[in-house]
């Protein structure tokens, strides 16, 4: 059973169509990401999700029932604009949170001092959240989405304005809790991101799904027409008829192929030219596969 | 119903921890005290222990006026009299009162016996109770020189003209008579409106404030997640509506104590004898309660639509028009409490939640008017909750202008 599905959803907003006809389906245990160009449709069809906007047309399901607010306290829900209560202190903000979603106060407390120590701002906790940093606001706010332990974890461009240690730290947790069973889904334009921690993506452009599936095979699907050559030598054969583009950095090279480039013939002009000491075709990143199928026709 | 009455606590207890909840219980009665007591003082200053010099041809008629304004006790005038009067003199006078030396020359004419005139030259003309006063000591003065000069002896002129004065009495719902006090019913309804009308717009814009400051936050997004709009507004409403209940138990409480002091008896004396009765009691928080709950709907509806708080400025028309009218009003209240204008301010929920309690305090109000006016007030309460709250659920997640006429008419539509 899916913990979240989403079937033929439509939603437009005045003239403009936001979500066209969109379907998802998303398991426990599972890290989804949901991909796409600014204006594609992401927010809009996580908002469906959360219930904050209604559907023109289609159906969402969360743990196997169609919509309704009660399915919302097993969802943990990390908005792309970010919002505390400024005035509020930390603990009591976390403990605010964990008992909206029906955790009673002397729990949610614990869970928040457990939390606050896993993400290292244990000592935040007593202070003001306006006297934090943004980034430290930003591990506030991820506490107090998972704070009740929800079987889906919906997040919206979590890793934006975090820095490197504590974007690892984060992806680290996510993992975690992937590992325990629940279903992560989070938006991002970090294709990294995407490619280190998603079992499965959906790709959407102009509120369509483009390219949806497991990353494995969405990358399977793709033609090998990358090449990475390390060499000493000449480079002349960088200008071979084969190759639709090639990065030089002195003695490694990156080769894009042309669509019927001939890997084998390349192998052989460069080994006349030049020491090999790698020749490999490698699949397009999935950074590659975003470029090449939103192409130039995305919004944004 | 959990998450509005969590969100209710929360509104709650920030609130009442704040700094202004302390400073704003405190202060505020303080300063409407000291406001009232000020003005009081002002005009009490302003219309007695006048020095007025009085210049006649007629000395005797001149002392009789000059003893009649010796005998009002409230007015404690210090007069002079220069009879009969050279015109050197009354330049002289005039010069003084220029200078401020006296603060008025009475001139009488009465060289006519049948139509005598009289002028009153000071540096204002709008002191309508001093020109009350000395009309009144001239026409006494006038008729006890005539009652003399027609061989009457002085004692007798006086206690032909000894004042009679009227005791206000008041006659309550049950048919009790009370003692009625003109000073302390102005005072009082001034009181009640102020004690009303203060809270229920600072906390209304104070909601309103918050709303803009939580969409700008952009907690509104989390919160929309786990509670649906209306619990998010109803919370808040309640929350914040409770501190002011909470602020108005603390000073009926405080002041329940004061009235059984010694002091109060003290004080409360004469113009300031303020009582209340039981249904003013009652119907305080009552209206207090409709009031915020109907203007806090209106500001929560506007807030959501503006992006900052100079936008919503652009709506404070809305707060100050009813609290003008009903300030407005007052003294057509006071004039007379059952008056057509008296009974409509009443009934009208733009103005009712300023006016009826003040009226409580003039007159027994039938309880109908009462009723209609209650039910009148929930009624219009209910109806701007419910397009407050369509505005409400789209305007706090339209982030970047303030809306347009034609924007908010379509979010009604659609939510």
């Amino acid at each position: 059973m899916p913990v979240v599905e989403l079937a033929a959803v439509t939603k437009a907003y005045e003239n403009k169509v936001a979500v066209d006809r969109l379907s998802l389906s998303i398991d426990a245990g599972q890290m989804f990401g949901l991909l796409g160009p600014n204006g594609a449709g992401k927010t809009s069809t996580i908002r469906m999700m959360m219930g904050i906007t209604l559907p023109d047309s289609g159906r969402i399901e969360l743990f196997g029932k169609p919509f309704e607010r009660e399915s919302l306290d097993r969802v943990g829900y990390l908005p792309e604009e970010r919002g505390l209560y400024r005035k509020m202190k930390v603990l009591e903000q976390l403990v605010f949170f964990g008992r909206l979603h029906g955790v009673e106060a002397g729990e949610a407390r614990k869970r928040a001092v457990d939390w606050a120590k896993r993400l290292e701002i244990a000592g935040s906790l007593d202070k003001k959240t306006e006297e934090l940093s943004k980034g430290m606001q930003q591990k506030i706010q991820f506490i107090g989405a998972i704070l009740h332990d929800p079987g889906l974890i919906v997040m919206d461009e979590p890793f934006s304005g975090l820095d490197p240690v504590n974007a690892a730290l984060l992806e680290r947790t996510l993992i975690e809790l992937k590992d325990g069973g629940k279903a992560v889904l989070f938006s991002t334009h970090r294709m990294d991101q995407v490619e280190k921690l998603c079992d499965s993506i959906c790709l959407i452009n102009n509120g369509q799904a483009v390219l949806a599936g497991k990353v494995r095979e969405i990358k399977s699907r793709y033609e090998r027409r990358h090449v990475i050559v390390e060499f000493e030598g000449s480079a002349a054969f960088l200008s071979s008829d084969e190759i639709a583009e090639a990065k030089n950095f002195s003695g490694h090279a990156e080769i894009r192929l042309k669509e019927h480039g001939d890997a084998q013939k390349l192998l052989h002009e460069a080994a006349d030219m030049a020491r090999i000491y790698r020749f490999e075709l490698v699949e397009p990143s999935l950074e590659e596969i975003f470029i090449q199928t939103v192409g130039g026709k995305a919004n944004a | 119903m959990r998450n509005m009455l969590l969100i209710a606590q929360r509104e709650y207890m920030e609130q009442i921890r704040g700094r202004s909840f302390k400073i704003s219980t405190v202060a505020m009665p303080l300063l409407i005290g000291a406001l009232l007591g000020f003005s009081s003082y002002v005009g009490h200053k302003a219309t007695t222990g006048k020095h007025i010099a009085i210049v006649a041809n007629d000395a005797s008629l001149a002392d009789q006026v000059r003893r009649q304004m010796l005998d009002d006790r409230y007015a404690h005038y210090t007069v002079d009299v220069t009879a009969p009067a050279s015109g050197e003199q009354r330049d002289g006078l005039q010069a003084e009162v220029r200078t401020k030396a006296i603060d008025g020359v009475l001139a009488i004419d009465s060289s006519n016996r049948q139509k005598i005139t009289a002028t009153f030259t000071s540096l204002s003309v709008g002191d309508v109770s001093v020109y009350g006063g000395l009309q009144n000591a001239l026409n006494r003065g006038v008729m006890n020189e005539r009652m003399i000069a027609r061989g009457m002896s002085e004692a007798d002129a006086d206690a032909l003209l000894a004042r009679v004065s009227i005791e206000a009495l008041q006659l309550d719902k049950n048919g009790k008579v009370g003692k009625g006090n003109g000073g302390a019913t102005v005072i009082k309804a001034t009181l009640m409106l102020m004690l009303l009308s203060i809270p229920i717009m600072l906390y209304g814009l104070d909601m309103a404030r918050a709303i803009i400051e939580e969409k700008t936050s952009r907690i509104f997004e989390v919160m929309l997640a786990v509670a649906k709009p209306s619990d998010l507004l109803a919370g808040k409403l309640l929350g914040v509506g409770g501190v002011g209940l909470t602020q108005i138990a603390i000073w009926v409480t405080c002041a329940a104590v004061f009235m059984g002091t010694q002091l109060a008896a003290a004080l409360l004396t004469g113009d300031i004898a303020i009582r209340f009765s039981w249904t003013e009691a009652i119907f305080f928080p009552v209206y207090f309660a409709l009031g915020f709950a109907f203007f806090s709907a209106i500001f929560s509806g506007l807030a959501a639509t503006c992006e900052t708080s100079q936008d919503l400025q652009k709506f404070m028309w809305v707060a100050i028009v009813p609290l003008y009218t009903s300030l407005g009003l007052l003294p057509v209240m006071i004039k007379d409490p059952n008056s057509a204008w008296s009974v409509a301010a009443t009934l009208f929920p733009l103005t009712s939640p300023y006016t009826m309690v003040s009226r409580m305090g003039m007159t027994a109000v039938p309880f109908w008017q009462i009723g209609v006016s209650v039910i009148l007030l929930a009624l219009a309460t209910w109806g701007i909750l419910w397009f407050s709250s369509r505005l409400y659920r789209v305007g706090i997640l339209m982030y970047g202008k303030r809306a347009t006429l034609p924007e908010l008419v379509r979010w009604l539509r659609y939510s």
